[in-house]
């Protein structure tokens, strides 16, 4: 998630119009070009580019056990898989996450960020404790999770225990255990989350809530009204980062999971992974990631656009 | 200058490239043990934790031992994991030149040709396999021929809280217990502690389904389990399956069964709450034996797998893994892949290896050595999984399933087990796990050209 | 005017009171995480999380029973590699793409924009492939080699760059320097904030990699540290839960730490994007 983070935040057309100079138009350009860009490009290439082409051919065709494309095949393993309730149950499974993370992640990354925006003395220790997940990986996060969920001597089972309420068994519970997941992923990502929001408010004109405290506008008013609309551009950025995140979620799935109970949690990226490494099958997995390439490009597609245009500017 | 100037950049553009591409390759190779003569033979495996630590001592052992080869042993996570790894590095100068790979992985293996079947290396030895367990060797063989040498080969067994069923006064289960044997004990463990100890518990493990069904003498597969030709179609929705889930259905009923789940942690957390007293009967490897002795406060019982009602068990397929030796590596390599092969053999090592983990020694001179002698001793019950072992007639219900994409299959099992666990029907959900297995027994055969 | 001062202290309380209550929610992971891996397996067990056997042997058990600090150092060296690949490659693109003029300029730049929308988690298949043909599998290598540049550290780094005041520029073009002058002496120092931003992005995300080196690392030589808590959690047949807990906590407490020191300048670069 962090690697694409700023991507798009610095608003391109912007700056170019600013100024746009160059230093010499000399022949020599094309020779320093192929110098300066070259490497860069040709990394891509293999890397990205290559593989796109590669696993799209792959996912024409059946793979035998040693992952060699066989038979020909069209379109069969993407009507296999769009027919398969397994599958269209993995995409919903995608999708519940995706929007569980999403809210919940802006929910209270915005609910920390506006507290923490008050001009309070001693704001700064909460300012960085809330930003503290942003120091935590995906093990870590997982394996302190895991434990809170741990049937027998976890936290969460204490406290109902405490409480003499039923205890819950996070993981064997499929509705639980998405449960399980979207608090662990929405906990790891929201001090990078409140930190940018926390940027955010803090950049709006001060003058604009003098002018509501004076006109007694109240501060929930204020929220929606004035603090809302003004860092519409950043909560856009966050959403749609969020939810490419969560599109490409893996790491605590593998750890806490494993795509169970009954496939509850079996997401697009471990279904990738799993139908390759695991299962063998080569040719279904290619195409599952053609499947998650279109969701992702056209998030980030439209994250392109949205900045552009600067939302409600 | 201007032109040397021009080419300083790429220069080092091109030298940090190289650098970094050889530095890694430097770092990572370097901590392998100090360079001598000896010929290196990488052994991948994946025995974790107290396993690892004991497979060590065979390693080391084997070092010991002689003085032209090094076995260098590199743990490789899950079973499942290894196999795509050994499968897709072949070739390369990393993989490995002998593996451990489990049983149901022998089909892959086989149809791989990646691998120099272990009776060349036999006949031109002249190694005696006479002493190894024969029910053992032909789960790792083809027409006659052996393949991948066994080398950790457990039993599934029940395990009971022997102190927890003397508290209540409860009679334990019988040898061979049926499940309505196994019922009666799981209800009153539950009833007797007020409800405070789960009577029993079922993985949600696919091999147990399997266990279940080769107990009880039927097949996953047409075609006798893979034994008698490439399987075409599953068969899982059988009475067994059915009668095995309608027992688990019937605790469930009762109150006293439990679900760990299938999460990361179930079968820890299965084990741990078996261990602390809250948990009476489950199944498991009998790998797990000398672990649930060693940290065990409670007395351990252990009993054979359990049967259907009304007809005798037919015995359980061995569990656990064998070794194989990669074809991708020069003929002493590979020599030394077999040398290590037979040290690990030998009746002492093998007697070892059970007392340290609770998998059955192959060499039938094991069961002479002091070491079990002395196990035994403390530990009577720790004969059962042999005896079951010795007591079953290997036949194509109980030797194993040849199939490709079995790994695939037990996520299809786990995931009927799991929808059942939670209330769904029985029925519906093994014939949606044959349909699932069908279409992917569909697909690989195609894909590999069998027909 | 005292009715006000009284409603404003009542509210600050109340702030005061809600800001702590978030704190502890978000807090208690850490807490619990930190506080059982100073306490017996045995005790975390049963659930007696206020025993007092406090003591370090988790910690002591973690460095010495486990290839934890092997993991790290691992872990360590190839994220530096892919930050400091990233910080040449994408500065030299970067550079390209704002100060040259070279024929498909545009049709380059807007490959690394797809570039960007392209995930590398459906890659994996060819990739492991072209890794395994380079023969770099279970190498530091084979994580670092298909890292080596990033199309957003191209962009964010283009983005900075495009912002450079003319006068340096002039200046430069005065004092007669070629692109490889500027380029080194001019605009990396003047957008060393930039990079010292991509720098750490490019060194975090590294840092979390999981899918990828799971793939290529097959023995602890290799294993970075993300799998490494993987590996240690299913070698412990019976969850030494004080150990795996150790060995988080000695993951999470050096990137706090590099987070807090750092802080000033993820700030600087969240600002940078937070719109202005």
């Amino acid at each position: 998630m962090l690697k694409t983070s700023t991507t798009n935040v610095v608003p391109e057309k912007k700056v170019e119009a600013k100024n746009k100079t160059k230093f010499r138009l000399t022949a020599n350009d094309k020779y320093y070009a192929s110098i300066f860009a070259g490497p860069s490009l040709f990394l891509l290439g293999l890397f990205t580019f290559y593989p796109m082409f590669r696993t799209l051919y792959i996912s024409m065709f059946l793979t035998n056990t040693f992952g060699n494309t066989t038979l020909f095949v069209g379109l069969e393993n993407y009507v296999k898989l769009v027919t398969s309730p397994d599958f269209v149950s993995s995409m919903w499974v995608t999708l519940v996450y995706v929007v569980g993370v999403t809210f919940f992640t802006i929910a209270m990354g915005l609910l920390l960020a506006n507290l923490a925006s008050q001009k309070l003395p001693g704001i700064a220790i909460f300012r960085t404790l809330y930003s503290v997940t942003m120091g935590v990986s995906v093990s870590v996060a997982a394996i302190f999770w895991l434990f809170i969920f741990n049937p027998s001597a976890g936290f969460f089972t204490l406290l109902t225990k405490l409480l003499h309420l039923p205890t819950v068994n996070w993981l064997s519970n499929p509705t639980m255990a998405m449960w399980a997941i979207i608090i662990t992923t929405v906990w790891m990502h929201l001090g990078f989350v409140f930190l940018v929001f926390l940027g955010a408010i803090e950049s709006v004109p001060t003058t604009l809530y003098e002018a509501a405290d004076v006109e007694g506008v109240s501060k929930h008013y204020q929220f929606f009204h004035i603090t809302l609309p003004m860092i519409s551009p950043t909560l856009f950025f966050i959403s749609t980062i969020t939810i490419i995140g969560s599109f490409k979620s893996f790491g605590l799935i593998d750890l806490i999971t494993k795509g169970g109970p009954t496939n509850a949690t079996n997401m697009l990226v471990y279904r990738i992974y799993n139908d390759a490494f695991f299962g063998g099958n080569y040719a279904k997995s290619s195409a599952e990631a053609i499947i998650l390439t279109i969701i992702i490009a056209f998030f980030t597609y439209l994250q392109f656009k949205f900045l552009e245009k600067k939302v409600n500017y | 200058m201007s032109k040397y100037k021009k080419f300083a950049l790429p220069l080092i553009i091109l030298l940090a490239i190289l650098v970094v591409v050889f530095t890694g390759k430097a770092f990572s190779t370097k901590t392998a043990a100090a360079k001598d003569n000896r010929t290196e033979v990488v052994f991948w495996h994946e025995m974790g934790g107290p396993a690892e630590k004991s497979l060590m001592k065979v390693v080391d052992g084997f070092n010991k031992s002689q003085t032209k080869y090094r076995v260098v042993p590199k743990y490789q996570g899950s079973y499942d994991a290894a196999i795509q790894k050994i499968l897709q590095t072949h070739g390369t100068s990393t993989s490995p030149a002998v593996f451990q790979a489990f049983d149901i992985s022998a089909a892959q293996m086989m149809h791989s040709k990646f691998t120099t079947p272990v009776q060349k290396f036999i006949d031109a030895d002249n190694f005696d396999v006479s002493k190894i367990s024969p029910v053992a060797r032909s789960f790792y063989s083809d027409k006659g021929k052996q393949q991948a040498m066994p080398f950790n080969t457990s039993q599934t067994v029940l395990y009971y809280n022997a102190s927890l069923l003397e508290k209540y006064g409860i009679t334990p289960p019988p040898v061979s217990p049926t499940y309505s044997d196994i019922t009666r004990v799981a209800k009153e463990i539950y009833e007797k502690s007020n409800h405070q100890v789960k009577g029993m518990t079922v993985q949600i493990y696919g091999w147990l389904l399997e266990q279940a069904m080769a107990n009880a003498g039927v097949s996953l597969t047409n075609n006798n389990d893979g034994h008698t030709g490439i399987p075409t179609k599953a068969t899982i929705n059988n009475k067994a399956a059915k009668e095995f889930f309608e027992w688990i259905r019937e605790n469930q009923k009762n109150g006293d069964f439990i679900s760990y789940g299938s999460g990361a942690m179930a079968g820890t957390n299965q084990t741990t709450s078996f261990l602390n007293g809250k948990l009476g009967i489950y199944m498991q490897s009998s790998a797990s034996m000398s672990q649930l002795n060693k940290k065990n406060k409670n007395k351990l019982g252990i009993t054979y797998f359990p049967h259907p009602d009304g007809q005798k068990a037919n015995g359980v397929a061995i569990g656990g893994a064998a070794l194989w030796i990669s074809n991708d590596k020069p003929k002493d390599v590979q020599q030394g892949a077999f040398e290590f092969i037979k040290y690990s053999l030998k009746p002492e090592v093998q007697a070892q290896w059970q007392k340290d983990t609770g998998y059955l020694a192959l060499n039938k001179d094991s069961q002479q050595t002091k070491i079990l002698k002395d196990l035994y001793k403390k530990h009577p019950e720790a004969r059962v999984p042999s005896q079951q072992l010795q007591e079953a007639v290997p036949n194509n219900f109980n030797s194993g399933i040849l199939m490709e994409g079995m790994q695939k299959t037990r996520q299809i099992e786990q995931f009927a087990m799991e929808s059942i666990y939670n209330g769904g029907d029985i029925v519906k959900a093994l014939k949606d796990a044959d349909k699932k297995i069908d279409e992917n027994l569909t697909t690989t055969n195609r894909a590999n050209g069998y027909h | 005017m005292i009715n006000i001062d009284e409603r404003k202290i009542l509210k600050n309380l109340f702030s005061y009171i809600l800001l702590i209550v978030l704190a502890v929610v978000i807090l208690v992971p850490f807490f619990i995480g930190i506080w059982t891996s100073f306490l017996p397996t045995a005790d975390i067990l049963k659930g007696n999380y206020f025993s007092t056997n406090i003591s370090l042997t988790n910690y002591l058990d973690a460095f010495t029973k486990t290839p934890i600090l092997r993991y790290l150092g691992n872990t360590v060296v190839v994220s530096t590699l892919i930050m400091l690949a990233h910080l040449l490659f994408c500065s030299m693109s970067a550079y390209a793409f704002v100060f040259l003029d070279f024929k498909y300029k545009k049709f380059f730049f807007a490959l690394f924009m797809v570039t960007m929308m392209l995930p590398g988690e459906a890659a994996i298949i060819p990739n492991f492939q072209t890794v395994k043909a380079l023969g770099l599998l279970d190498h530091y290598s084979a994580m670092v080699v298909p890292a080596l540049t990033s199309a957003f550290g191209t962009f964010m780094l283009r983005q900075a760059f495009l912002q450079t005041p003319k006068e340096l520029k002039e200046a430069a073009d005065i004092e007669g320097l070629n692109h490889f002058q500027i380029f080194w002496k001019v605009i990396l120092p003047y957008n060393r904030i930039s990079l010292i931003t991509l720098g750490a992005y490019s060194f975090l995300g590294a840092w979390n990699s999981y899918l990828w080196p799971i793939l290529v690392t097959f023995s602890n030589e290799s294993r970075v540290i993300q799998n490494g808590l993987k590996q240690l959690q299913s070698e412990e047949t019976f969850n030494n839960w004080g150990m795996i807990q150790a060995s988080a906590a000695i993951i999470v407490i050096p990137t706090i730490l590099v987070l807090f020191i750092g802080q000033h300048y993820f700030k600087s670069g969240l600002n940078e994007g937070a719109v202005k």
